[in-house]
């Protein structure tokens, strides 16, 4: 099978400190949902930030310890089990949905609502064989892949893969011939296509 | 750095509490602490905690570049948080400036991005409660964290600022680049480098 793809180190230590962008974090956190090894990774990344904490200069509070607990008593919080569809990540469920939209012959959409984010994300379904549109970046082009697989110039992306594409990158993804695919996308800048389905996924991208 | 981080254990060591109340922490034991806290709503437990974990976030906030009223404010909520989820945290998983670091994470996401209605905190909390990270994990979480702080000590001062501003800036290699007064590509490399560094030496451990 192919080599798992990852985010770079870089990716992974912004995501754990809490500084990407919510869209391109959501990418990064459906891969790493789905990709043990990135999970323990930045569960090592976490533990750099606590080192970070123990070293560093302490800067003196002005208010006290018990202004604020009094309203609060020390309390367990049972989590709700969560329902999740099946195909779907668990991270996405705070999160509101599109329909799923046809934009061309077996390739479907579902936008996924990212309040504040500067990147468009949206949930990308295209049947078995099918050929995306040759295109470059001119922001990032992060994909998970959630099923399925596809393959382009820099290798093939199966599930739980991470497709960390930027305006380096151009590529023409060609979608497994038998699973077809499933992937989450978190896309910034614009996207510059070539060719007769770049048009049909302009509504997608607001080119 | 490394004689700063000697000396932030030895504070550790020596802010035994004599909390009022009669109780007595001989150490400076912050899972000791937050049990206190998840077992009885210990209040001294939380002042021991607070005093010493508040001033740290907010530190490391400011070191970002958080201005110090929201940094104040992030350090406050964070401790809230560890007073509300005290009997959530579980000393296998990680330590505790960990956990603590992960909170601070959180709600710095939440009061920062609070107008943009962000839920991405949330994405961390249910990555967080997903199950075990590797069925053929070998190590505890605070026994990976106390390798974590020996290979961070094997770092140089320009990696250790470099790994710092990673985790404490925005995502943008262009800002650290212009803060170090270096360029773009140094950042690039000394980032990965010192990631890799740190890398390497978990490999080993492992």
């Amino acid at each position: 099978m192919s080599i798992a793809h990852r985010p770079s180190d870089e990716t992974l230590a912004a995501f754990a400190g809490g500084r990407l962008d919510e869209g391109l974090a959501l990418a990064v956190a459906a891969h790493v949902e789905l990709n043990s090894e990135s999970r323990r990774l930045v569960h090592e990344l976490e533990a750099v930030q606590g080192a970070l904490l123990d070293r560093i200069e302490p800067v003196a509070m002005s208010t006290g310890a018990l202004d604020r607990i009094e309203q609060h008593p020390a309390s367990r919080h049972p989590t709700e089990p969560r329902v999740v569809e099946p195909g779907m990540p668990a991270v996405l469920l705070p999160y509101a949905f599109g329909p799923w939209r046809p934009i061309g012959i077996r390739i479907a959409m579902r936008r996924v609502e990212v309040p504040g984010s500067q990147a468009r994300v949206f949930m990308l379904r295209a049947g078995p064989g099918i050929a995306l549109p040759h295109h470059k970046h001119t922001g990032f082009e992060w994909t998970t892949i959630l099923s399925g697989a596809y393959e382009h110039e820099y290798g093939r992306y199966a599930a739980g893969d991470f497709d960390e594409a930027d305006a380096e990158h151009d590529h023409t993804p060609r979608v497994d011939p038998v699973e077809g695919c499933t992937c989450l996308v978190a896309m910034t800048g614009n996207v510059l296509f070539q060719g007769w389905l770049g048009r049909l996924l302009q509504p997608l991208v607001r080119l | 750095m490394v004689a700063a981080f000697a000396l932030n254990v030895e504070d550790m060591r020596e802010a035994s509490a004599p909390a009022p109340g009669g109780r007595f922490f001989a150490l400076f034991d912050a899972n000791a602490l937050i049990a206190a806290i998840a077992r009885s709503g210990d209040r001294a437990a939380f002042v021991a905690l607070f005093d010493h974990f508040a001033p740290r976030v907010k530190g490391l906030l400011m070191r970002g570049g958080t201005p110090a009223e929201l940094a104040e404010e992030i350090a406050q909520e964070t401790l809230l948080t560890v007073w509300r989820k005290a009997a959530l945290f579980d000393p296998a998983k990680a330590n505790a400036s960990t956990w603590i670091a992960t909170i601070a994470r959180n709600r710095r996401i939440d009061i920062a991005r609070r107008e943009a209605r962000s839920r991405l905190s949330q994405v961390y909390e249910i990555l967080d409660e997903d199950g075990p990270e590797q069925p053929d994990e070998t190590i505890s979480g605070a026994e990976r964290d106390a390798r974590i702080r020996a290979a961070m000590t094997g770092l140089s001062a320009d990696q250790y600022r470099v790994v710092e501003l990673a985790f404490l800036e925005e995502f943008s290699h262009q800002d650290v680049a212009q803060r170090l007064a270096i360029p773009l590509g140094t950042v690039k490399s000394r980032l990965r480098l010192a990631l890799s560094h740190l890398r390497g030496k978990l490999e080993d451990l492992r």
